[in-house]
C-alpha cells in the first residue's frame, strides 16, 4: 500500500479565495454535476430530442400543408424549450429530490462559493441543452427547407436564454423549502411556457391582456432574441428583449445566491 | 436572547489568520432557538487538535443542530464558534473549507464510481490531482474496499456506501473533521479499520468531532466526550471520569420472561430501568452476593429467563445523565 503524501494528510490551515481558486472549484464542480447526472444522461437526451425534434415534426401533423411561416415560428421557438428543460424544469426538481433524500445539506456544506455552484450548474444545463437545439434546427431545415439564417447573435441569445432560465429554476429550487411545492411550481411553469407564452406561436395570436402579461415574463423575450438570431432581416423588440432577460437573469441569480447562503 | 451580528473587524480577522498555531475548536455559550424550542442551550466545549471528541445524546438532543451551525448551515441565536483565530459563524466560507463533514444520511453518489466520488471530494477540497489519487488508493486499501473500486454508488450496500462517504470526508481532511454516525451499517471487521483511520486523523493533527448515540462504541474510541440532553451539555470528560460516579458499583441485568410484570426491586438496588424484557439496575459491590441469590430466585421462579452481573459501563452513566435508555446496542440505525 502506498502511503499518502503528507501534504494531503496534514490538514491545511488556509482559506483559499480569489480567481484561481474559483476556476479550480468551478472545473471540479462541473465534473461533479456531470457525474451526478450520469445515470440520467440517456433519458435526458431522449427527453430533449423528443421535446425538440418532436415539436418540429409534430406541428406538421396539425396541417395538411404547413405554411412556411408557421414552420419557421415553431422551429425557432423550439430552441427555447430545449434550453429551458434542464435548467428551469429539471434543475429545481433535482434540488427537491436532494431535499427529500437528505443530501441537500451535504451539497451545501461543500467548500465552494455560491457563484461557483451556480455557474457550474449553468454550464451543465447549457451542455445539456445545446446539442438538442442543433439537432432540432437541422431536422427543421431538412423537413421544411426553411429560410434559416444563423447570425453570430445566436451566441449571446443562447447563453442569456439558458442563463435566465437556469437561474430562475435555481432560485425556485433553493428558495422553496418544500419539495412538493417546488415540483408543483415547475409543473406550472411547463404549463405556462408551452401553452400561454408566445414561444411557439406569435404574440398576435394571444389576447391583448395576456400579451401584456407576457411582456413582464422572460419567455417571450427568450423567443424574440433567439428567433432574431436564426432568421434574416430586422426584428422588433430585440434590444428590449435582451434588457428584460438580463434583468430577469440578474434578479434570479441574486435570489438564488441569497437562498443558497441562507442560514436560518 | 438576541443574535449578535459579527463586526466587520471580526470578519476581516477571520479572513487573515495570523501566524498562530492555535487550532483549537471552541464552542462558546452557543444557543440556538427555533421559535420557542431551544435546540442548543448555552453549550460550551472545546476540542484540541489530535483529539477524538465524542458528542453523545439521544435523538433530538441537539447534536446535529450544533454541527450544522459549525459548518455554516444554521446561524446561532447567540454565542460563538471558532477554530483558532477563525470565526466560523462570521465566515461560513472558512467554516466549509476548514471543516470536513460526513453527514448522517448517505452521500449522494448513486451515479458516481467509488474512486471518482472520493477523488472529486478531495479535489473540491483543494488537493492536487496526483496527491488525491495516491490518497484515494491508500484509503480504498486501508478500508478493504478494493472490490468496489470501480462500482457505481447505487449498486453498493449501505455499509460500503457509508465507508465511501467516510473516505470522501477524510480524503483531504480539514482542521476539524465532523463524523455523524460514521459506523452506521458498517460490518464489525471494517469498523475496526475505520477506527484506525479516525485515530490516524488525530495523529496528523485533526480535531475529530464524532457525533453518535452508540455509547458502547464511543467508550472504546474517544479521548473525551460530551453528553448533550435536551439541548444542554449535561456532562463532559473522559470516558473513565464519566464513570467515576459508578465506581464500586455493579450493573445487574435480568432478562425477564416475556409477559411477566416488573418485579418489585429489593431495597439494596438502585432504581430499575426496563426496556422490553430487559431490566437493568445498579447495586453496590458489597451487595453482589445477595444480588446473585435474588436474581437466581427470580430465575427459578420463572420471572426471569437469565441474569448477568457486570462492571458498570459508560452506557450506565449515560442513562443516569439522560434518564434515557439507549436501545441501539447491536442496532446501529438511528
Amino acid at each position: 500500500m502506498t502511503e499518502a503524501p503528507a501534504a494531503i494528510l496534514v490538514p491545511h490551515g488556509t482559506v483559499a479565495r480569489g480567481p484561481r481558486h474559483w476556476l479550480h472549484a468551478y472545473a471540479v464542480m462541473v465534473r461533479w454535476h456531470l457525474a451526478s447526472l450520469r445515470l440520467w444522461l440517456v433519458v435526458l437526451t431522449i427527453v430533449q430530442l423528443l421535446a425538440g425534434v418532436g415539436f418540429v415534426l409534430g406541428i406538421a401533423l396539425f396541417f395538411s400543408h404547413i405554411p412556411t411561416t408557421a414552420a419557421l415560428f415553431v422551429s425557432t421557438g423550439v430552441p427555447v424549450i430545449n434550453l429551458l428543460t434542464v435548467g428551469m424544469i429539471l434543475g429545481p426538481q433535482l434540488v427537491a429530490d436532494q431535499r427529500s433524500n437528505g443530501s441537500y445539506e451535504y451539497l451545501r456544506s461543500m467548500p465552494v462559493s455560491r457563484s461557483v455552484s451556480a455557474m457550474a450548474w449553468y454550464t451543465v444545463c447549457l451542455l445539456g441543452g445545446v446539442p438538442a437545439v442543433v439537432v432540432a434546427l437541422v431536422v427543421a431545415q431538412l423537413r421544411y427547407d426553411l429560410p434559416l439564417h444563423v447570425s453570430p447573435m445566436i451566441v449571446p441569445a443562447v447563453l442569456l436564454t439558458s442563463f435566465a432560465g437556469t437561474m430562475l429554476g435555481y432560485a425556485l429550487g433553493h428558495a422553496i423549502s418544500s419539495p412538493m411545492a417546488t415540483r408543483m411550481v415547475t409543473q406550472l411553469l411547463v404549463f405556462v411556457v408551452f401553452g400561454f407564452a408566445p414561444v411557439l406561436y406569435p404574440l398576435s395570436q394571444m389576447p391583448r391582456w395576456l400579451g401584456a402579461v407576457n411582456w413582464w415574463l422572460p419567455f417571450r423575450h427568450m423567443a424574440v432574441v433567439t428567433r432574431a438570431a436564426l432568421t434574416p432581416g430586422a426584428h422588433a423588440a430585440v434590444l428590449s428583449g435582451y434588457v428584460v432577460l438580463g434583468v430577469w437573469a440578474i434578479v434570479c441569480a441574486a435570489l438564488a445566491g441569497r437562498a443558497l447562503g441562507r442560514r436560518p | 436572547m438576541t443574535s449578535h451580528p459579527p463586526r466587520e473587524s471580526q470578519v476581516r480577522l477571520a479572513s487573515q489568520p495570523g501566524p498562530s498555531d492555535d487550532w483549537t475548536f471552541r464552542v462558546e455559550d452557543l444557543t440556538k432557538r427555533f421559535g420557542a424550542v431551544v435546540a442548543n442551550d448555552a453549550i460550551t466545549l472545546s476540542v484540541e487538535p489530535g483529539e477524538v471528541y465524542g458528542l453523545l445524546g439521544p435523538n433530538g438532543a441537539g447534536k446535529s443542530t450544533l454541527v450544522k451551525q459549525t459548518i455554516g448551515l444554521l446561524k446561532p441565536t447567540s454565542g460563538r464558534i471558532t477554530l483558532g483565530r477563525f470565526d466560523l459563524v462570521a465566515d461560513p466560507d472558512a467554516a466549509r473549507q476548514l471543516c470536513s463533514y460526513l453527514p448522517q444520511v448517505q452521500m449522494p453518489i448513486e451515479s458516481f464510481h467509488v474512486t471518482e466520488a472520493i477523488e472529486l471530494a478531495g479535489r473540491i477540497r483543494g488537493g492536487s490531482s496526483k496527491d488525491i489519487g495516491i490518497r484515494t488508493a491508500s484509503l480504498i486499501d486501508a478500508l478493504d474496499l478494493g472490490e468496489w473500486r470501480n462500482a457505481l454508488g447505487h449498486s453498493l450496500s449501505g455499509g460500503v456506501r457509508r465507508l465511501v462517504g467516510f473516505c470522501m470526508a477524510i480524503v483531504r481532511p480539514g482542521r476539524v473533521v465532523i463524523l455523524d454516525e460514521p459506523t452506521n451499517d458498517v460490518d464489525p471487521l471494517r469498523r475496526r479499520l475505520l477506527w484506525r483511520e479516525i485515530r490516524a486523523l488525530g495523529a496528523h493533527g485533526c480535531a475529530v468531532l464524532l457525533v453518535t448515540h452508540n455509547v458502547l462504541e464511543a467508550e472504546k474510541s474517544v479521548d473525551r466526550l460530551a453528553v448533550i440532553h435536551k439541548g444542554r451539555l449535561v456532562a463532559e470528560g473522559t470516558p473513565s471520569s464519566m464513570k467515576a460516579g459508578d465506581r464500586r458499583h455493579l450493573r445487574l441485568q435480568l432478562m425477564l420472561t416475556p409477559g411477566t410484570a416488573t418485579p418489585e426491586p429489593p431495597a439494596w438496588a438502585g432504581p430499575p430501568v426496563r426496556v422490553g424484557n430487559n431490566l437493568v439496575t445498579t447495586i453496590a459491590e458489597a451487595d453482589a452476593a445477595i444480588a446473585i441469590v435474588w436474581a437466581a430466585e427470580m430465575t427459578a421462579a420463572g420471572v426471569a429467563e437469565e441474569y448477568a452481573l457486570a462492571a458498570m459501563t459508560l452506557e450506565d452513566a449515560y442513562i443516569r445523565l439522560t434518564s434515557h435508555m439507549s436501545n441501539d446496542e447491536g442496532d446501529e440505525s438511528d
